[in-house]
């Protein structure tokens, strides 16, 4: 059970955005994907989203193409993503949020309803149950994009960022709960990340991309020890 | 997952609770029914009128209000729905007058109006079917134009195809079946029809793709389908308002359906707010009785010794001012978006 990206390559105008890029998420696992800004993470993750065609390469979950799908087939096939941006329903209660996904996920408005309920429960949100989105503190707003994620049973969770503008103790919490929902949900889990010590309490395995190219996959006690990976992310000369 | 399987406590309380807002709008229509019985007939024809549009007024609601994408189509559904009863209830005599070219199997119909009115919503809602697979993929600005042109398509198809809808001629002989009764029964109906759709899975998810297209889609869901469905939903109650304003007025003309009905309509879902159908019918009527307020106020009205008269013309520019008010202080209009409840079981502005 895996999804997997095949010498994808990505063009924006004559801009390579991504270069022959393949990367594997198994069911189960925490991969990290990580690299500077603008070396093509988050259109990797669009790409395995659905949200960008490949101009060249495959996107294929377990051995089956899936390049061609609308971005809203990938959800209803186990494969679900969040955004940097979050981009929560901001009209709409925390509640429906939820709902909305979950009667994508072929519950009905009643069972939704309840269902919403046990997901706010399970993130620490009850509370916020009638709270219009827009209200939200960012920590809160956060979740609620998470909880919306896993109110579509994801097999697959593509998290874009899940910890940019947390503070320390909020990055903590979040650890835990990736932590849960890899075991709960028996997801694989694909985070893109810049907070290192989040990246190295999670991963088991770092995809590590840099303008575009793959530049080494491995344990990240492997990845630190790298020449190129401290030189390219750090900027480091020696 | 098991985490997923709890039940939720207090079900009839939480349904019952749901229903308040259909009850309470049920409850002002036939107040507002039963006020006008007592009125004179004068005034009784008003108030039919302000229910014609709220039944239009809820049609424009179910697609705009959950899709958030404009529409400028009313008045073409509403000619749809006017039009086709016209043609499939007016005695075969009468048409032989006014219609001597419409197709032999046309021409021998003679429905009751009940029959011609459904059939009218049953016409708008197929025409928008058609239209509207192509058209829901659009949002913005140019769903907004596709709208205005079906408007205008549907305008000069209807004031030129002589043979059906008798060109620019008006067409009369209608039946006058509807009566204060009839009109409030369908603008319950419209609000019935309003609730249980915004109530229904579809609904959510559309207005989940009103708040971000974005996330919708990564949330799986379907927005062109679910567009689609609103939008034919919409233009089966639109098209039974104009079949009624058809057995209002007796007559059809195609002046009637063109850019002053839309933008009115408009105006009246904007300033109820056209994010609840609570917005949609407070907009209807609270606009109809500026309206007539400002009708009556031109015409002078008489109070103490004075007689108070504004000018001809001051009510539009009153009623053009009301609707700038409201978008400028009030974007979400007078219901602000929300619908009836009596309780505060919604928390906004808070961030504790």
């Amino acid at each position: 059970m895996a999804l997997s990206a095949q010498s994808v390559n990505v063009r924006f105008g004559g801009v390579r955005a991504v270069t022959d890029v393949s990367l594997r998420l198994d069911q189960g696992e925490i991969l990290g994907l990580v690299g500077p800004n603008g070396a093509g993470k988050t259109t990797l993750v669009n790409v395995l989203s659905g949200f960008q065609r490949p101009a060249e390469g495959d996107v294929q979950i377990d051995g089956q193409s899936v390049r061609a799908q609308p971005p809203h087939w990938f959800p209803a096939n186990g494969v679900v993503r969040t955004f940097q941006s979050v981009r929560l329903f901001m009209g709409l209660t925390v509640s429906e949020n939820i709902e909305a996904a979950l009667t994508v996920a072929g519950y009905s408005r009643r069972s939704a309803r309840a269902k919403a309920g046990d997901l706010l429960d399970y993130l620490g949100l009850a509370e916020r149950r009638d709270t219009i989105a827009s209200a939200l503190n960012y920590s809160d707003e956060r979740r609620v994009g998470i909880a919306r994620a896993l109110a579509l049973n994801p097999r697959f969770l593509l998290m874009d960022e899940p910890a940019a503008g947390m503070n320390a103790a909020e990055v903590d919490e979040l650890g835990v709960l990736i932590h849960a929902i890899r075991k709960d949900f028996g997801c694989g889990v694909l985070v893109i990340e810049h907070n290192m010590r989040l990246i190295s309490d999670l991963c088991e395995r770092l995809h590590v991309i840099v303008q575009g190219a793959t530049l080494a996959v491995g344990a990240p006690e492997d990845i630190w020890g790298l020449p190129e990976f401290r030189s390219a992310y750090l900027g480091a000369t020696s | 997952m098991d985490l997923l399987a709890k039940s939720s406590p207090n079900r009839i309380g939480d349904r019952r609770k749901r229903l308040i807002p259909l009850v309470s709008l049920i409850v002002i229509v036939v107040l507002v029914g039963l006020a006008a019985s007592q009125g004179a007939i004068v005034m009784q024809r008003r108030v039919i009128l302000a229910l014609i549009y709220l039944v239009a007024v809820v049609g424009l609601y179910i697609f705009v209000g959950n899709s958030g994408v404009l529409s400028f189509a009313s008045s073409a559904f509403m000619a749809i729905g006017a039009y086709t009863t016209a043609i499939v209830t007016m005695a075969p005599n009468m048409k032989s007058t006014f219609l001597p070219d419409l197709p032999a199997f046309l021409a021998i119909q003679h429905m009751p109006p009940l029959a011609g009115i459904m059939l009218g919503g049953f016409m708008a809602a197929l025409i928008a079917a058609v239209i509207g697979a192509p058209l829901m993929r659009l949002s913005g600005i140019s769903a907004g134009i596709a709208t205005l042109s079906l408007m205008v398509i549907v305008y000069i198809v209807f004031g030129n195809w002589d043979s059906v809808t008798g060109g620019q001629r008006s067409l009369m002989g209608l039946v006058g079946y509807v009566k204060l009764p009839q009109a409030t029964l369908f603008a319950i109906g419209a609000i019935v029809i309003a609730f249980i759709y915004q109530e229904s899975r579809g609904a959510l998810m559309l207005r989940a793709s009103r708040e971000d297209p974005v996330a919708a889609a990564a949330s799986g869901i379907r927005i062109t389908r679910h567009r689609w469905i609103a939008f034919v939903l919409s233009a089966f109650v639109t098209g039974i308002a104009g079949a009624l304003f058809a057995h209002l007025q007796g007559t059809v003309r195609i002046e009637s359906f063109y850019l002053s009905l839309t933008f009115l309509l408009l105006a009246m879902l904007i300033v109820g707010g056209s994010q609840s159908l609570a917005g949609a019918v407070m907009g209807a009527l609270a606009l109809s009785l500026l309206g007539e307020i400002l009708r009556q106020l031109e015409r002078g009205v008489p109070i103490l010794q004075f007689d108070l008269k504004i000018p001809g013309g001051l009510g539009d520019i009153v009623m053009a001012l009301c609707l700038l008010l409201i978008l400028m202080f009030r974007p979400l209009g007078l219901a602000g978006g929300r619908e009836l409840t009596f309780s505060r079981n919604r928390t906004s502005g808070d961030n504790g």
